[in-house]
């Protein structure tokens, strides 16, 4: 964790939900405060876990400073954190980053406006599910310039599947490709094929009054912020290829995640991003087991919730070895981390965790 | 927003309807509980539809039968938007017109508030076909965002036939003799919490059909074992969150998730399970078809059907 901390100014945590990324993301950017960097962690979570771990009720949209939190729970372990370091966290809201983002791509702030009212923007700002993920890279590249960090974590959104957040950059921008648009604000296009018409023809019919105008509306509009949005598009890749940002791939421990990895991979790749290494969470493998004659034999139901875990042990067991199967003679070794036995709820818990996260990755 | 004990239904009750939703957040076992409740359900002698929706490893649209009783869709929003187009306008010869068509693709895709509509549209328009539909839901955020799109739409568009299908859906999908919302947790804090909201959500959608819960993956009993060794029945007295063993973490689990429950029963819900599923390597069976096999004969044995 050290080195691939070190090595990196930005680092995304990937995974499906109910994972444990928050956690082990917000324990991330600790261990990186130990060791004197200017932390920042940044989160899409509706759930507001990461406010809750670190023990506040809420996180706002622009970061909040918890180094002097962090300081008191680290010298309650005797740690001591260095002068040079701090640690912020915030939780960028979609809705809001997606606006202002909006706002400053077009010089008129009436377009913006028009788009605000119309209810297939509503709707889309509210429910695309591209949105989150592209929103939350979106306040990584802002995060980053501002200068203020050398060290961001971003936790991404629980999403189904890991390749989400990989793209949805791309999804949002076919919104904006010239193809759908032409044929959408020029109808009457003699280039538009008479099938094509056709297609609109029957939309008009299906969705009801209304629809046709304000889809037009909708897409006329993000067509005038294609040139901006693209650019900042390019931006975030050429940021994204860089050697300064890696992922860390979470996964559970009750899943086939040697398939997820390679597909994982294969897309990483694709997209020049760097995986710089993979964290098995919630394990009960990374947990020692006392010994075949713990607990004694009589007590039988004890007995029988251990063979339980020492069961799901050799599952993750098998799974790791299937993973290291078919990622073999490979720089990325899978870490165990534990199960937690109760919830997180504030900086010292998450300070055990990080001190955990020494013991996996070495 | 609190309901009563009275007006949730049991998990056997919301298994005995036509349509049956599974919710809950990501990780919580809703595939393998939504298969084994559509396995069971077919072996009872229901034509049972198990409907997923946009799985990445199986052909979009792919319909397959299982076994006699047992089908099962990969609902994906493109062909969905095909096939609705293709019933809703009645214009024969439709399929080539629409079939990759970029607008339509675009649409099906990102179309706000279209894309999640057509899924349940189609899950919507096969309950003719079938006794039984059981729904594997996407998790929380975005299983909800279906939902709403149904509410949405019949605000917005007026007329036209997806404004009448949207009507119907809300209709069927919130009455209780139909429709069943199964919201589905883990014995841990944040799936409780969220599947309370997930509840109220849903009833403000929903007013008439209240959704029920059902626990999965309780840890064994072991509470007074735990006792036994003086462990504090309190985890937020514990100095860390980790265990020393394995152990030692079977002591602590069923303390923790006791303590979590908590949670349901101030908001007086009646706590239904399902307990963890032991996994084989010798069997021949993926070790998901056991979970799923393992939770289908716990099903039966709560007599929930």
């Amino acid at each position: 964790m050290k080195s691939i901390l070190s090595k990196r100014k930005i680092l995304i945590t990937a995974g499906t939900g109910g994972v444990g990324k928050t956690t082990l993301s917000a324990s991330m950017g600790i261990r990186a405060a130990i060791e004197g960097r200017k932390v920042c962690v940044i989160t899409i979570d509706p759930a507001k876990r990461l406010a809750t771990s670190l023990g506040i009720d809420a996180l706002g949209n622009e970061p909040t400073d918890l180094t002097h939190k962090l300081r008191e729970a680290l010298t309650a372990q005797g740690i001591q954190l260095p002068e040079t370091a701090s640690f912020s966290a915030l939780m960028p809201d979609t809705r809001t980053t997606f606006e202002s983002f909006l706002k400053s791509l077009t010089q008129n702030p009436a377009t913006a406006e028009t788009l605000f009212k119309n209810p297939l923007f509503q709707i889309f700002a509210r429910e695309f599910s591209g949105a989150n993920e592209y929103m939350a890279m979106q306040k990584l590249q802002f995060i980053h310039e501002s200068g203020n960090y050398d060290c961001i974590i971003l936790d991404t959104p629980p999403s189904r599947s890991t390749l989400e957040f990989l793209d949805a950059p791309k999804l949002l921008s076919q919104l904006f490709e010239a193809n759908y648009i032409q044929w959408l604000i020029v109808p009457a296009n003699k280039l538009a094929s008479s099938a094509m018409r056709k297609v609109l023809g029957l939309l008009e019919k299906l969705m009801g009054a209304g629809f046709m105008g304000y889809m037009m509306e909708f897409v006329t509009v993000l067509f005038e912020v294609r040139a901006g949005f693209m650019d900042h598009l390019r931006r975030m890749i050429q940021l994204m290829e860089s050697e300064e940002v890696g992922v860390v791939l979470v996964t559970g421990a009750h899943c086939d995640f040697s398939e997820e990895l390679a597909h994982f991979r294969a897309h990483l790749e694709k997209h020049g991003l760097k995986l710089d290494g993979m964290v098995v969470n919630r394990t009960i493998g990374a947990y020692r087991d006392e010994g075949p004659q713990s607990p004694p034999p009589h007590e039988s139901e004890f007995v029988s919730a251990v063979e339980l875990l020492r069961n799901l042990k050799a599952r993750e067991e098998r799974g790791l070895r299937n993973l290291k199967k078919t990622v073999a003679g490979d720089s990325i070794d899978p870490q165990l981390m534990p199960e937690l036995a109760r919830d997180v709820h504030d900086f010292k818990d998450l300070v055990h965790i990080a001190r955990r996260l020494d013991q996996c990755f070495g | 927003m609190s309901n009563s004990s009275q007006t949730r239904p049991s998990v056997k009750k919301l298994l005995s309807v036509p349509i049956i939703f599974v919710s809950g957040k990501g990780g919580v076992g809703k595939t393998a509980v939504s298969q084994a409740i559509a396995r069971a359900k077919s072996k009872s002698g229901k034509k049972t539809l198990w409907v997923g929706f946009e799985d990445p490893t199986r052909p979009p649209g792919e319909l397959r039968r299982v076994n006699k009783n047992l089908f099962e869709l990969n609902c994906t929003a493109e062909e969905a938007f095909e096939e609705y187009m293709g019933i809703k306008l009645k214009v024969p010869g439709l399929g080539h017109l629409f079939s990759k068509n970029p607008l339509i693709r675009f649409l099906a895709k990102a179309g706000p508030g279209i894309h999640e509509l057509v899924l349940l549209g189609k899950l919507w328009h096969e309950r003719r076909n079938y006794d039984c539909i059981v729904a594997d839901m996407p998790s929380t955020g975005f299983g909800l965002a279906m939902f709403h799109s149904i509410g949405n739409w019949s605000g917005i568009f007026r007329g036209g036939p997806l404004y009448q299908d949207s009507k119907g859906m809300l209709a069927t999908f919130g009455n209780p003799e139909e429709c069943g919302q199964l919201i589905v947790a883990l014995p841990e804090e944040m799936p409780l919490r969220e599947s309370l909201e997930l509840e109220a959500f849903l009833l403000q959608l929903f007013p008439e059909n209240p959704p029920g819960f059902l626990v999965n993956r309780l840890f064994p009993d072991v509470k007074k074992h735990a006792m036994a060794r003086n462990v504090d029945v309190n985890p937020d007295q514990w100095p860390t969150p980790m265990a020393e063993s394995i152990q030692d973490f079977a002591l602590r689990r069923c303390l923790l998730e006791e303590h979590n429950l908590k949670t349901w029963r101030e908001a007086q819900i009646t706590i239904e399970s399902l307990p963890w599923q032991r996994v084989y390597p010798e069997s021949e069976l993926k070790e998901f078809e056991q979970v799923v096999i393992g939770l289908e004969k716990q099903i039966a044995e709560r007599g929930w059907l």
